[in-house]
Protein backbone atom coordinates (compact mmCIF):
# COMPACT_ATOMS: atom_id res chain seq x y z
CA UNK A 1 0.00 0.00 0.00
CA UNK A 2 1.50 3.30 -0.76
CA UNK A 3 1.79 6.52 1.31
CA UNK A 4 -1.08 8.31 0.00
CA UNK A 5 -3.41 5.55 0.61
CA UNK A 6 -2.43 5.15 3.88
CA UNK A 7 -2.77 8.72 4.83
CA UNK A 8 -6.60 8.84 3.08
CA UNK A 9 -7.21 5.56 5.05
CA UNK A 10 -5.75 6.96 8.34
CA UNK A 11 -7.73 10.02 7.89
CA UNK A 12 -11.14 8.18 7.36
CA UNK A 13 -10.43 6.07 10.12
CA UNK A 14 -9.91 8.87 12.51
CA UNK A 15 -12.62 11.00 11.11
CA UNK A 16 -14.52 7.95 11.48
CA UNK A 17 -15.03 8.36 15.93
CA UNK A 18 -15.70 11.66 15.26
CA UNK A 19 -18.73 11.20 12.96
CA UNK A 20 -19.57 8.44 15.43
CA UNK A 21 -19.59 10.54 18.24
CA UNK A 22 -21.57 13.25 16.29
CA UNK A 23 -24.21 10.04 15.72
CA UNK A 24 -24.44 8.84 19.00
CA UNK A 25 -25.64 12.08 20.39
CA UNK A 26 -28.22 12.56 17.05
CA UNK A 27 -29.51 9.76 17.75
CA UNK A 28 -30.09 10.82 21.47
CA UNK A 29 -31.77 13.96 19.35
CA UNK A 30 -29.14 16.03 20.02
CA UNK A 31 -27.07 17.72 17.81
CA UNK A 32 -23.72 18.82 18.91
CA UNK A 33 -21.26 21.33 17.59
CA UNK A 34 -18.46 20.12 20.18
CA UNK A 35 -17.52 17.24 19.85
CA UNK A 36 -13.66 18.55 18.28
CA UNK A 37 -13.49 19.95 22.29
CA UNK A 38 -13.50 16.46 23.36
CA UNK A 39 -11.32 15.02 20.55
CA UNK A 40 -8.63 17.73 21.87
CA UNK A 41 -9.08 16.87 25.09
CA UNK A 42 -8.45 13.18 24.08
CA UNK A 43 -5.67 14.23 22.15
CA UNK A 44 -3.59 16.75 24.52
CA UNK A 45 -4.18 14.34 27.57
CA UNK A 46 -3.18 11.12 25.74
CA UNK A 47 0.34 13.21 24.20
CA UNK A 48 1.11 14.21 27.59
CA UNK A 49 0.27 11.24 28.89
CA UNK A 50 3.00 9.79 26.66
CA UNK A 51 5.18 12.30 26.05
CA UNK A 52 5.60 13.63 29.46
CA UNK A 53 4.88 11.33 31.74
CA UNK A 54 6.29 8.16 29.93
CA UNK A 55 2.79 6.58 29.95
CA UNK A 56 2.11 3.79 26.89
CA UNK A 57 -0.30 4.94 24.40
CA UNK A 58 -2.61 1.65 25.34
CA UNK A 59 -2.99 3.29 28.71
CA UNK A 60 -2.84 6.76 27.55
CA UNK A 61 -5.46 5.95 25.60
CA UNK A 62 -8.05 4.76 27.93
CA UNK A 63 -7.02 7.60 30.42
CA UNK A 64 -7.63 10.05 27.30
CA UNK A 65 -11.27 8.75 26.94
CA UNK A 66 -12.13 8.51 31.17
CA UNK A 67 -10.95 12.34 30.25
CA UNK A 68 -13.02 13.08 27.34
CA UNK A 69 -16.16 11.27 29.09
CA UNK A 70 -15.51 13.89 32.15
CA UNK A 71 -15.34 16.86 30.11
CA UNK A 72 -18.53 15.73 28.16
CA UNK A 73 -20.27 15.23 31.41
CA UNK A 74 -18.98 18.60 32.69
CA UNK A 75 -20.49 20.29 29.87
CA UNK A 76 -23.66 17.98 29.10
CA UNK A 77 -24.84 18.39 33.14
CA UNK A 78 -25.86 22.50 32.35
CA UNK A 79 -26.31 22.17 28.69
CA UNK A 80 -28.57 19.17 28.56
CA UNK A 81 -31.65 20.71 29.78
CA UNK A 82 -31.35 23.18 26.73
CA UNK A 83 -33.40 22.39 23.41
CA UNK A 84 -32.66 22.32 19.79
CA UNK A 85 -30.67 25.19 18.46
CA UNK A 86 -29.94 26.38 22.25
CA UNK A 87 -28.04 23.28 22.92
CA UNK A 88 -26.34 23.57 19.69
CA UNK A 89 -25.18 27.37 20.38
CA UNK A 90 -23.88 26.10 23.90
CA UNK A 91 -22.09 22.94 22.67
CA UNK A 92 -20.32 24.89 20.27
CA UNK A 93 -19.40 27.78 22.99
CA UNK A 94 -18.16 25.19 25.28
CA UNK A 95 -15.96 23.55 22.39
CA UNK A 96 -14.44 27.28 22.01
CA UNK A 97 -14.16 27.59 25.56
CA UNK A 98 -11.69 24.65 25.21
CA UNK A 99 -9.89 25.49 22.58
CA UNK A 100 -9.11 28.99 24.14
CA UNK A 101 -8.24 26.97 27.34
CA UNK A 102 -5.72 25.41 24.97
CA UNK A 103 -4.56 27.72 23.76
CA UNK A 104 -3.59 29.27 27.32
CA UNK A 105 -1.88 25.99 28.37
CA UNK A 106 1.51 25.83 29.28
CA UNK A 107 3.34 22.91 30.33
CA UNK A 108 6.46 21.64 29.22
CA UNK A 109 9.20 19.59 30.63
CA UNK A 110 12.74 18.18 29.42
CA UNK A 111 12.57 15.09 27.64
CA UNK A 112 15.84 13.48 25.79
CA UNK A 113 17.43 17.39 25.74
CA UNK A 114 14.41 19.00 24.08
CA UNK A 115 11.48 20.85 25.93
CA UNK A 116 7.92 18.95 25.36
CA UNK A 117 4.42 19.79 25.96
CA UNK A 118 1.80 21.96 25.34
CA UNK A 119 3.38 25.17 24.39
CA UNK A 120 -0.14 27.23 23.90
CA UNK A 121 -0.73 28.60 20.23
CA UNK A 122 2.73 27.21 19.55
CA UNK A 123 1.26 23.81 19.52
CA UNK A 124 2.66 20.87 21.49
CA UNK A 125 5.61 18.96 19.62
CA UNK A 126 7.03 15.80 20.45
CA UNK A 127 4.26 12.75 20.57
CA UNK A 128 6.34 10.40 19.79
CA UNK A 129 5.23 7.23 21.17
CA UNK A 130 4.39 5.49 17.89
CA UNK A 131 7.26 6.42 16.00
CA UNK A 132 9.84 5.53 18.86
CA UNK A 133 8.30 2.23 19.28
CA UNK A 134 9.05 1.21 15.48
CA UNK A 135 5.14 1.61 14.72
CA UNK A 136 4.29 1.84 10.83
CA UNK A 137 2.02 3.59 9.50
CA UNK A 138 0.60 0.62 8.10
CA UNK A 139 0.49 -0.97 11.62
CA UNK A 140 -0.88 2.08 12.76
CA UNK A 141 -3.22 2.15 9.77
CA UNK A 142 -4.52 -1.15 11.17
CA UNK A 143 -4.59 -0.25 14.91
CA UNK A 144 -6.97 2.21 13.85
CA UNK A 145 -9.71 0.09 11.49
CA UNK A 146 -9.23 -2.58 14.45
CA UNK A 147 -10.31 -0.13 17.37
CA UNK A 148 -12.96 1.54 14.62
CA UNK A 149 -14.46 -1.82 13.59
CA UNK A 150 -14.69 -2.61 17.51
CA UNK A 151 -16.36 0.57 18.04
CA UNK A 152 -18.64 -0.25 14.90
CA UNK A 153 -19.66 -3.73 16.57
CA UNK A 154 -20.39 -2.10 19.60
CA UNK A 155 -22.85 0.41 18.24
CA UNK A 156 -24.73 -2.66 16.10
CA UNK A 157 -24.91 -4.41 19.68
CA UNK A 158 -26.14 -1.85 21.28
CA UNK A 159 -28.65 -1.41 18.63
CA UNK A 160 -30.12 -4.31 19.09
CA UNK A 161 -30.85 -4.35 22.90
CA UNK A 162 -33.09 -2.97 24.92
CA UNK A 163 -30.67 -0.14 25.18
CA UNK A 164 -30.76 0.76 21.41
CA UNK A 165 -34.48 1.15 21.24
CA UNK A 166 -34.41 3.52 24.63
CA UNK A 167 -31.91 5.17 22.92
CA UNK A 168 -34.02 5.75 19.58
CA UNK A 169 -37.06 6.61 21.84
CA UNK A 170 -35.03 9.41 23.53
CA UNK A 171 -34.13 10.95 20.74
CA UNK A 172 -37.61 10.83 18.58
CA UNK A 173 -39.83 10.88 21.26
CA UNK A 174 -38.40 12.19 25.36
CA UNK A 175 -41.73 12.91 26.88
CA UNK A 176 -43.38 9.57 25.62
CA UNK A 177 -40.08 7.99 26.85
CA UNK A 178 -40.12 9.66 29.87
CA UNK A 179 -44.17 8.49 30.40
CA UNK A 180 -42.71 4.98 29.87
CA UNK A 181 -40.18 5.41 32.63
CA UNK A 182 -37.54 5.94 31.40
CA UNK A 183 -34.85 8.89 32.63
CA UNK A 184 -34.47 10.47 29.70
CA UNK A 185 -31.31 12.73 31.64
CA UNK A 186 -30.23 9.76 32.52
CA UNK A 187 -29.73 8.05 29.47
CA UNK A 188 -28.71 11.31 27.40
CA UNK A 189 -25.93 12.07 30.19
CA UNK A 190 -24.43 8.39 29.68
CA UNK A 191 -25.14 9.12 25.80
CA UNK A 192 -23.03 12.47 26.17
CA UNK A 193 -20.11 10.79 28.08
CA UNK A 194 -19.92 7.74 26.00
CA UNK A 195 -19.47 10.13 22.91
CA UNK A 196 -17.20 12.55 24.30
CA UNK A 197 -14.85 8.98 25.15
CA UNK A 198 -15.63 8.00 21.70
CA UNK A 199 -14.20 11.46 20.48
CA UNK A 200 -11.21 11.36 22.79
CA UNK A 201 -9.93 7.96 21.25
CA UNK A 202 -10.04 9.63 17.79
CA UNK A 203 -8.48 12.59 19.51
CA UNK A 204 -5.36 10.60 21.25
CA UNK A 205 -5.13 8.63 18.15
CA UNK A 206 -4.62 11.72 15.97
CA UNK A 207 -2.32 13.06 18.24
CA UNK A 208 -0.07 10.33 17.65
CA UNK A 209 -0.33 9.86 14.45
CA UNK A 210 0.79 13.38 13.31
CA UNK A 211 2.93 14.11 16.46
CA UNK A 212 2.35 17.98 16.96
CA UNK A 213 -0.92 19.02 17.45
CA UNK A 214 -2.23 23.12 17.87
CA UNK A 215 -5.46 24.49 19.28
CA UNK A 216 -6.47 25.62 15.99
CA UNK A 217 -7.12 21.86 15.20
CA UNK A 218 -9.35 21.76 17.17
CA UNK A 219 -11.57 24.76 15.98
CA UNK A 220 -15.79 24.58 14.66
CA UNK A 221 -14.59 23.18 11.21
CA UNK A 222 -13.71 20.12 12.66
CA UNK A 223 -17.43 19.70 14.99
CA UNK A 224 -19.11 20.78 11.79
CA UNK A 225 -17.76 18.37 9.30
CA UNK A 226 -18.21 15.47 11.73
CA UNK A 227 -21.83 16.61 12.26
CA UNK A 228 -21.86 16.44 8.65
CA UNK A 229 -20.55 13.52 8.13
CA UNK A 230 -23.50 11.64 10.00
CA UNK A 231 -26.28 13.63 8.66
CA UNK A 232 -24.93 13.18 5.28
CA UNK A 233 -24.33 9.46 5.78
CA UNK A 234 -27.70 8.95 7.66
CA UNK A 235 -29.14 7.96 11.01
CA UNK A 236 -30.77 4.62 10.02
CA UNK A 237 -27.11 2.16 10.81
CA UNK A 238 -24.09 3.07 12.43
CA UNK A 239 -22.41 2.51 8.88
CA UNK A 240 -24.24 5.79 8.08
CA UNK A 241 -21.97 8.41 9.81
CA UNK A 242 -18.36 6.21 8.35
CA UNK A 243 -20.73 6.61 4.75
CA UNK A 244 -20.94 10.23 5.13
CA UNK A 245 -16.60 10.16 5.64
CA UNK A 246 -16.44 8.19 2.72
CA UNK A 247 -18.36 10.41 0.60
CA UNK A 248 -15.86 13.46 1.60
CA UNK A 249 -12.60 12.23 2.65
CA UNK A 250 -12.37 9.09 0.31
CA UNK A 251 -14.88 10.37 -2.70
CA UNK A 252 -14.32 14.30 -2.88
CA UNK A 253 -10.69 14.84 -1.26
CA UNK A 254 -8.72 11.87 -2.46
CA UNK A 255 -10.04 11.81 -5.60
CA UNK A 256 -9.02 15.51 -6.35
CA UNK A 257 -11.21 15.92 -8.92
CA UNK A 258 -12.91 19.16 -7.33
CA UNK A 259 -9.51 20.73 -6.01
CA UNK A 260 -9.85 23.67 -4.04
CA UNK A 261 -13.18 23.87 -4.97
CA UNK A 262 -14.27 20.38 -2.76
CA UNK A 263 -15.53 22.72 0.13
CA UNK A 264 -17.87 24.43 -1.57
CA UNK A 265 -19.09 21.13 -3.12
CA UNK A 266 -19.20 19.60 0.15
CA UNK A 267 -21.57 22.42 1.26
CA UNK A 268 -23.71 22.48 -1.59
CA UNK A 269 -24.22 18.37 -1.05
CA UNK A 270 -24.86 18.83 2.76
CA UNK A 271 -27.73 21.50 1.56
CA UNK A 272 -28.99 19.27 -1.05
CA UNK A 273 -28.94 16.27 0.88
CA UNK A 274 -30.63 18.17 4.22
CA UNK A 275 -33.36 19.03 1.34
CA UNK A 276 -34.00 15.56 -0.71
CA UNK A 277 -32.92 13.39 2.63
CA UNK A 278 -32.89 15.06 5.91
CA UNK A 279 -32.09 12.01 7.56
CA UNK A 280 -29.38 11.25 5.38
CA UNK A 281 -28.32 8.45 2.59
CA UNK A 282 -28.49 5.33 5.01
CA UNK A 283 -31.83 6.78 7.01
CA UNK A 284 -34.28 4.59 9.08
CA UNK A 285 -36.33 3.37 5.57
CA UNK A 286 -33.68 2.55 3.41
CA UNK A 287 -32.24 0.56 6.43
CA UNK A 288 -35.45 -1.20 6.61
CA UNK A 289 -36.02 -2.23 2.52
CA UNK A 290 -32.02 -3.47 2.77
CA UNK A 291 -33.00 -5.48 5.61
CA UNK A 292 -35.85 -7.03 3.90
CA UNK A 293 -34.41 -7.15 0.21
CA UNK A 294 -31.60 -9.22 1.65
CA UNK A 295 -33.33 -11.37 4.49
CA UNK B 1 34.68 9.08 44.93
CA UNK B 2 33.88 5.61 42.82
CA UNK B 3 35.07 5.66 39.53
CA UNK B 4 31.61 4.26 37.99
CA UNK B 5 29.92 7.68 39.91
CA UNK B 6 32.58 9.66 38.11
CA UNK B 7 31.58 8.17 34.43
CA UNK B 8 27.93 8.69 35.36
CA UNK B 9 28.42 12.26 36.03
CA UNK B 10 30.31 13.26 32.96
CA UNK B 11 28.61 11.48 30.79
CA UNK B 12 25.04 13.13 32.35
CA UNK B 13 26.94 16.28 31.87
CA UNK B 14 28.60 16.42 28.58
CA UNK B 15 26.08 16.95 25.77
CA UNK B 16 24.37 14.46 23.84
CA UNK B 17 25.98 12.92 21.31
CA UNK B 18 25.57 14.15 17.63
CA UNK B 19 23.40 10.63 16.62
CA UNK B 20 21.21 11.11 20.01
CA UNK B 21 20.21 14.45 18.70
CA UNK B 22 17.07 15.14 16.63
CA UNK B 23 17.08 16.75 13.22
CA UNK B 24 16.27 20.28 12.29
CA UNK B 25 14.72 21.53 8.96
CA UNK B 26 14.18 24.80 7.53
CA UNK B 27 11.64 24.97 3.76
CA UNK B 28 12.64 27.71 1.33
CA UNK B 29 9.79 27.78 -1.27
CA UNK B 30 8.74 29.99 -4.16
CA UNK B 31 5.94 29.57 -6.05
CA UNK B 32 6.15 28.10 -10.09
CA UNK B 33 3.75 30.11 -11.36
CA UNK B 34 0.81 27.72 -11.52
CA UNK B 35 -1.87 27.51 -8.75
CA UNK B 36 -0.80 26.32 -5.59
CA UNK B 37 2.28 24.48 -6.58
CA UNK B 38 5.70 25.15 -4.44
CA UNK B 39 9.14 24.53 -5.88
CA UNK B 40 10.50 24.39 -2.37
CA UNK B 41 14.34 23.46 -0.57
CA UNK B 42 14.83 21.83 2.50
CA UNK B 43 17.40 22.25 4.76
CA UNK B 44 18.38 19.38 6.80
CA UNK B 45 20.37 19.58 9.97
CA UNK B 46 21.58 17.71 12.94
CA UNK B 47 23.92 19.29 15.42
CA UNK B 48 24.21 22.52 13.50
CA UNK B 49 25.83 19.86 10.82
CA UNK B 50 24.14 19.37 7.52
CA UNK B 51 22.19 16.00 7.50
CA UNK B 52 22.99 14.08 4.24
CA UNK B 53 21.66 10.54 2.52
CA UNK B 54 18.45 10.81 4.38
CA UNK B 55 14.71 9.72 2.37
CA UNK B 56 12.13 12.35 2.62
CA UNK B 57 8.90 11.96 2.01
CA UNK B 58 6.78 14.94 2.54
CA UNK B 59 2.91 15.78 3.10
CA UNK B 60 0.94 18.34 4.26
CA UNK B 61 -1.85 19.46 6.12
CA UNK B 62 -3.97 22.43 7.40
CA UNK B 63 -3.64 23.08 11.39
CA UNK B 64 -7.60 24.46 11.22
CA UNK B 65 -8.83 21.63 8.94
CA UNK B 66 -6.18 18.23 10.41
CA UNK B 67 -7.02 15.35 8.16
CA UNK B 68 -9.62 16.43 5.66
CA UNK B 69 -6.75 17.82 3.30
CA UNK B 70 -4.75 14.51 1.71
CA UNK B 71 -1.96 15.91 0.13
CA UNK B 72 0.21 13.39 -1.64
CA UNK B 73 3.13 12.42 -0.47
CA UNK B 74 6.34 13.35 -2.87
CA UNK B 75 9.85 12.52 -2.09
CA UNK B 76 12.75 14.61 -1.72
CA UNK B 77 15.48 14.63 -4.21
CA UNK B 78 19.27 15.85 -2.76
CA UNK B 79 19.61 19.44 -3.94
CA UNK B 80 22.73 21.55 -5.01
CA UNK B 81 24.36 21.65 -1.26
CA UNK B 82 25.35 19.21 1.71
CA UNK B 83 21.94 18.88 3.67
CA UNK B 84 19.86 20.41 1.34
CA UNK B 85 17.09 18.53 -0.49
CA UNK B 86 14.33 19.51 -3.18
CA UNK B 87 10.39 18.70 -3.53
CA UNK B 88 7.84 20.26 -5.41
CA UNK B 89 4.55 20.53 -3.16
CA UNK B 90 1.19 20.41 -4.85
CA UNK B 91 -1.13 22.19 -2.20
CA UNK B 92 -4.89 22.71 -2.65
CA UNK B 93 -4.72 26.15 -1.62
CA UNK B 94 -2.98 29.17 -0.21
CA UNK B 95 -3.30 29.70 3.94
CA UNK B 96 -1.34 27.69 6.28
CA UNK B 97 -0.06 24.35 5.83
CA UNK B 98 1.68 22.05 8.92
CA UNK B 99 4.48 20.49 6.47
CA UNK B 100 5.06 17.04 7.75
CA UNK B 101 9.00 15.47 6.97
CA UNK B 102 9.17 12.00 7.35
CA UNK B 103 12.81 10.98 7.42
CA UNK B 104 14.45 7.16 6.99
CA UNK B 105 17.83 6.27 5.94
CA UNK B 106 20.70 7.65 8.65
CA UNK B 107 18.29 9.14 10.89
CA UNK B 108 14.44 8.50 11.47
CA UNK B 109 12.13 10.92 12.45
CA UNK B 110 9.20 12.97 11.36
CA UNK B 111 9.43 16.95 11.44
CA UNK B 112 6.18 19.21 11.17
CA UNK B 113 7.02 22.50 9.93
CA UNK B 114 4.72 25.44 10.65
CA UNK B 115 4.70 27.35 7.10
CA UNK B 116 1.87 30.41 5.62
CA UNK B 117 2.10 29.90 1.86
CA UNK B 118 0.76 32.62 -0.60
CA UNK B 119 1.42 33.81 -3.68
CA UNK B 120 5.02 34.30 -4.23
CA UNK B 121 6.00 31.51 -1.65
CA UNK B 122 6.40 30.41 2.11
CA UNK B 123 6.79 31.73 5.42
CA UNK B 124 7.62 29.88 8.85
CA UNK B 125 4.55 30.66 10.75
CA UNK B 126 5.11 31.63 14.83
CA UNK B 127 1.34 32.56 16.29
CA UNK B 128 1.64 35.06 18.43
CA UNK B 129 -0.28 34.13 22.05
CA UNK B 130 -3.26 35.66 23.21
CA UNK B 131 -2.30 39.23 24.48
CA UNK B 132 -3.04 39.54 28.23
CA UNK B 133 -6.49 41.29 29.26
CA UNK B 134 -6.51 44.85 30.25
Amino acid sequence: MDDYLIGVLTNIGLFGFMALSAYLLLLAGEMSFGQQAFFGVGAYSGGMLTAMLGWPLPAAALAAMAMGALAALIVALPTLRLRGLYFAMATLAAAEMARIGFELLHWQVVVAGEPTGPDGTQGFRGIRWVFENGVEPGTYLAIIWTLLAMVVGLFIAMERSRLGAALRGVGEDPELSASLGLNVIRVKLAVAAAAGALAALGGVLYAHHNTYIEPRNFDIMLGVHSLAYALIGGLGTVFGPLLGVLVDIGLLEGSRVFQGYRMIVFGGLVALLLMVRPRGLLDEGTVQWIKRRFS
Amino acid sequence: MDKKAVLLGLALALPLPTWAQRAQAKLECRSTGTDYVYDCIIRLTRGAEPLQGAKITVGADMPSMPMAHNVKPVQAVPGDKPGEYRVTLDLEMQGEWMVKLRLSGPLKDQLMLRYEFDASGARPLKRADRPPRK
